[in-house]
């Protein structure tokens, strides 16, 4: 499963670095063209609005997660498992993004498996803000969910699932 | 089987017509003598039960005979039950709450936690005269805030008969959390005794209810393990203070029966879910006398709101909910299995317990009980022990209180500690103790939202090891939002928690209720920080009508609002006031024998 999701295009639109580990060699960034659609994503305290996204398998989407909500929030891609094992460090580390640093998952350069959180695409958005994360869905994969692991914040609600159809 | 119901208590019908009062006889809650937000399925979208909706409500206050953990009880009911029905309301609601008075004696309801007009109250004396017997009072205020709370008699110690029950207010907008389903899980100390022999034995025999004083035997085991000297030091030293190192609570499991939702753990009241569902608890400590310590083995807590009030949300495995205080949280059982909801009395002298299970008839294992803490040192805080102040009790459970050094406290510092000369104390010389860094604002006071010097937000309390679990402390309580006013505090206010356990005498300042010439006074519309500075030697949950406390735990602009505080022994406590509601107001430990005894005064604020 992990290694399924190595194979996705990402972007991580804060840092603007992006992860090549096993996506043919290359190290651009998706460019607008490849984007085949664009998911609005509202997150509030403590909620996202939708609680189920349908995507197609192979679908490039940009997502666009604006935080209209009074604390900061991220939107989290991975199965079960994984956003689990995330919030357990979140947790550990007292949930603090600590404004891009100390947090391996979300400096997004290196996205090889190893490193806890490293392979979920995620993006953290502070209130007010608006990020972008664009991502490919993978094949024959099911169970994934999108969520915000700061402590608390999934307990509260914020998670949904992803359909992937096909 | 309403006709029956009637049959039943002619006497009562008769009273009714009497009173005018449609008291809402055919409505499901009135028929059965369970209160019925008890309801194993709780409150869906799709299970709504029968409870006593707003705006318009009609509540009859009796005595009667209701089997209580299968024993007959004389308790007092509302609308036929004890503890009395939910109360649901919506925020933005102009509610209309008749009540009438079936006693043989005046009594009142106080809707706890509510900002209201200060004639809607509900204190006898402060806020209005009192529902005199035969009488129906009509409350009428407007709904302007939401979440868990509940209602009590503020009449006497009507409030240990059972004349209490949950107040839940649906909000107008979207909370900050999800759920699929709610159960209320209202806390209550039950006792066969009538509460006046309880109080007299308390006024009479210190320590009638604590079974608990430790032995020779403990004597030995502490000698083995400190040494003979250090020993007979600390047990003269609480011997000099009246008090024994096991007062955790002054009535216990001796007297009380520990009741959820009206239930004995016995009964095993069972909360339903569904698997995979996300579960609201909304937690309420209607009891007179007793902190209970609330876990749910095998699952996480979140709290998402204190005091009605939504916080930022902390995933937890165990809570201290003092007496009057409400916490919400959220579970997510994913077994198709049975959870224990374990409520355990601070003083470990018993537990309220219920089930939370996807079908009725299911059980899960009850937790042993912890053993009863000691009264370590750090309930000296406050009592001048400057050294004691920048310690670090962050990681000790009461057990662990051997290891500390008490060198630094021997016995000549203890002599003719004396509570009542403690009044007057500067504790000024205690500011910047804290390990924090404490800013001034421009009068030299702390900034807006700084904790205390002398505070220990940090810990949960006696009788608890940080290092079991995760505890919720009031350092995690974070507001969303800043309040609005975010002016700094013009003035402080300090008042001294004092006692006398000997003489069950309590009291602010160390003058009674009954001793004192006049109100506490705030000037309309000011901002003041109220300290709470606890001298004695037991927890003491602070309750002020009227206004919200915005509790300095540090947490800056997003400092929490409590309409109940709970301060430790030995601590100081701090809150932000906003003295925008013009009239008198009641201000007291919510301890119901402690108010009695005197622990009690009017704010006014004009």
């Amino acid at each position: 499963m992990r290694k399924t999701l190595l194979t996705l295009a990402l972007g991580l639109a804060t840092t603007a670095a992006f992860a090549g580990a096993g996506h043919g060699g290359s190290q651009a960034a998706v460019s607008d063209a490849d984007i085949d659609r664009t998911i609005r994503v509202e997150a509030g305290d403590m909620w996202f609005d939708s609680e189920k996204l349908n995507i197609a398998p192979g679908e490039t989407i940009k997502f666009e997660i604006v935080n209209t909500g009074n604390v900061e929030h991220e939107f989290v891609i991975g199965d079960a498992e994984a956003q689990e094992a995330h919030r357990k460090m979140m947790q550990e580390m007292g949930g603090s993004h600590g404004g891009g640093g100390g947090h391996g998952g979300h400096e997004g350069h290196d996205m090889a498996e190893g490193e806890h959180g490293g392979s979920m695409p995620s993006v953290t958005i502070a209130p007010g803000d608006t990020a972008e994360l664009v991502w490919t869905a993978p094949q024959n994969v099911d169970g994934l969910q999108y969520a915000c692991n700061i402590p608390g914040h999934y307990e509260a609600g914020m998670s949904g699932n992803i359909d992937l159809q096909g | 089987m309403a006709n029956s119901r009637v049959i039943t208590h002619p006497m009562s019908r008769r009273q009714i017509l009497k009173g005018g009062a449609a008291l809402g006889l055919g409505s499901a809650a009135a028929l059965s003598l369970r209160p019925s937000w008890a309801n194993p399925w709780g409150q869906t979208n799709v299970y709504s039960k029968g409870v006593e909706e707003g705006p318009e409500v009609s509540l009859a206050i009796r005595r009667e005979s209701i089997l209580i953990d299968g024993k007959e009880a004389r308790p007092i009911s509302i609308n036929g039950t004890s503890p009395g029905p939910m109360i649901r309301l919506k925020e933005g609601q102009d509610a209309v709450l008749r009540v009438t008075n079936l006693l043989d004696e005046p009594t009142s309801i106080h809707w706890h936690g509510l900002i209201l007009p200060p004639g809607m109250d509900g204190v006898p004396g402060v806020s209005f005269p009192g529902i005199a017997p035969g009488e129906t009072f009509t409350y009428r205020f407007p709904v302007r805030q939401n979440g868990t709370y509940w209602y009590h008699s503020h009449s006497g110690l009507q409030e240990q008969l059972g004349h209490a029950g949950p107040l839940i207010i649906d909000a107008a907008g979207r909370e900050p959390f999800r759920y699929d389903r709610e159960h209320v899980l209202l806390l209550t100390d039950w006792t066969f005794e009538d509460p006046m022999a309880v109080f007299r034995n308390l006024k009479t025999a210190e320590g009638y209810y604590n079974f608990q004083e430790r032995t020779v035997a403990d004597f030995f085991a502490d000698v083995r393990e400190k040494g003979f000297a250090a020993t007979a030091e600390m047990r003269g030293m609480w011997a000099k203070m009246r008090m024994s190192s096991r007062d955790i609570a002054d009535v216990t499991g001796s007297t009380y029966t520990y009741l959820l939702n009206g239930h004995s753990p016995e009964e095993n009241w069972t909360a339903l879910f569904k698997a995979g569902e996300r579960v609201r608890l909304r937690v309420i400590n209607g009891s007179a006398m007793s902190y209970f310590d609330v876990r749910i083995p095998g699952l996480k807590m979140t709290v998402v709101a204190a005091d009605g009030q939504p916080v930022q949300p902390v995933p937890v495995d165990e809570f201290r909910i003092g007496v009057a205080e409400t916490y919400d949280v959220l579970v997510a059982p994913e077994d198709d299995t049975a959870y224990t909801i374990f409520a355990e009395a601070m003083d470990r002298s018993g537990y309220a317990r219920a089930t939370l299970a996807p079908r009725e008839g299911m059980a899960a294992e009850i937790p042993e009980r912890r053993k009863i803490a000691d009264r370590g040192m750090e309930a000296m805080g406050a009592h001048g022990m400057g050294s004691m102040e920048g310690m670090d009790h962050s990681g000790m459970g009461g057990s662990d209180m051997q290891g500390m050094d008490h060198s630094g406290m021997n016995g000549s510092d203890m002599q003719g500690l004396d509570h009542s000369s403690m009044q007057g104390m500067d504790h000024s010389n205690m500011q910047g103790m804290s390990g924090e860094e404490n800013r001034m604002n421009a009068n030299g006071m702390l900034a807006a939202g700084a904790a205390q010097p002398g505070s220990r937000y940090d810990q949960a309390g006696i009788g608890i090891d940080p290092g079991e679990r995760r505890m919720l402390v009031y350092r995690d309580l974070k507001a969303f939002t800043p309040w609005p006013d975010r002016r700094e505090p013009e003035r402080e206010l300090e008042l001294h928690l004092t006692g006398n356990m000997e003489r069950y005498m309590w009291s602010f300042d160390g003058k009674k209720f009954s001793e004192v010439t006049g109100p506490i006074h705030f000037n309309k519309d000011e901002r003041l920080r109220l300290i709470l500075i606890n001298d004695t030697m037991m927890e003491h949950p602070i309750h002020l009508h009227g206004m919200w406390m915005e509790l300095e735990n540090g947490q800056g602009e997003l400092i929490p609002r409590k309409h109940t505080l709970n301060v430790k022994p030995g601590e100081r406590v701090s809150a932000l006031i906003t003295a925008d509601a013009e009239g008198s107001w009641a201000f007291h430990c919510h301890l119901l024998y402690h108010m009695d005894a005197g622990m009690f005064r009017v704010v006014k604020v004009s």
